[in-house]
């Protein structure tokens, strides 16, 4: 295919070399702004710090938006749900082996009285 | 750092309020109104101390702006001039050794250049603008 070819689209036109043309303008424009700024501030001091109105950096991570925040909804509706059940997710096995033995308790007493 | 050519003479000025009571703002925006024009001399207030030549500070320091304004005066590019605009700066003014304050502007950072008044009027800025702009080329021209 011709790089030249100009494509009519009856809307417009596209020629890639029209455009490989105004990417080196742009990028020649962005240099040149980007070359006029302000050389005298010291790497690796404050001067290279984002301005926050003067307050402190947060950790990067604080100032993303975490995954968490997606399903800030769905945990907010179920909160009185996650309040009682995230607690009981203690991380120690013994507490789960306990859990486990006691509703196998439970179903064994509700078993043989109920079935 | 080397103004290019085409910026010498141009200030750029960003403003800090430490505590001030907005009367020295006020005058600060009357400098800015049409009637005194200092941007035909490319003196401008900026949004970012990043941009900044100047520091202009309001008010005597509050506890709570000292961390604030050492870390705002830490982020403007070198050579840099700091401005203090009226006596609440200055000395603490009316609020002078009252319990919320670090005290004045000159105790936390280096000040340049005092602009005394309550609040000064906009002939006493530009004067100590002025000042400013003598003592940045001096800083620039390698004295101190």
């Amino acid at each position: 295919m011709d790089l030249a070819t100009t494509l009519v689209t009856g809307t417009g036109f596209w020629n890639p070399l029209a455009w490989i043309l105004g990417l080196i303008v742009a990028f020649i424009i962005a240099w040149i702004i980007y070359s006029l700024g302000e050389k005298g501030f010291k790497q690796g001091t404050a001067q290279a710090e984002p301005f926050i109105s003067g307050n402190p950096e947060p950790e990067k991570g604080m100032v993303h938006v975490r995954a968490g925040n997606l399903y800030w909804g769905y945990m907010e509706a179920l909160k009185g749900y996650y309040d009682r059940l995230v607690p009981i997710h203690t991380g120690n096995l013994h507490d789960y082996v306990l859990w486990f033995l006691g509703i196998t308790a439970l179903f064994l007493v509700l078993v043989v009285v109920f079935v | 750092m080397k103004l290019n050519a085409s910026f010498n003479h141009s200030l750029w000025v960003y403003h800090f309020n430490s505590g001030s009571c907005n009367g020295c703002e006020i005058e600060i925006v009357a400098t800015l109104t049409p009637r005194y024009d200092p941007e035909r001399f490319g003196i401008k207030l900026v949004g970012s101390p990043r941009h900044a030549d100047v520091m202009l500070v309001t008010g005597p320091v509050v506890h709570k702006m000292k961390d604030r304004l050492l870390r705002v005066y830490a982020q403007i590019p070198d050579p840099k001039v700091v401005m203090c605009i009226g006596s609440c700066g200055i000395s603490g003014g009316v609020f002078y050794d009252s319990y919320n304050l670090e005290g004045p502007v000159d105790e936390v950072i280096p000040v340049d250049v005092f602009v005394p008044g309550c609040p000064p009027r906009p002939e006493a800025i530009i004067h100590g603008v002025v000042k400013a702009l003598q003592k940045l080329e001096r800083i620039q021209g390698g004295e101190s």
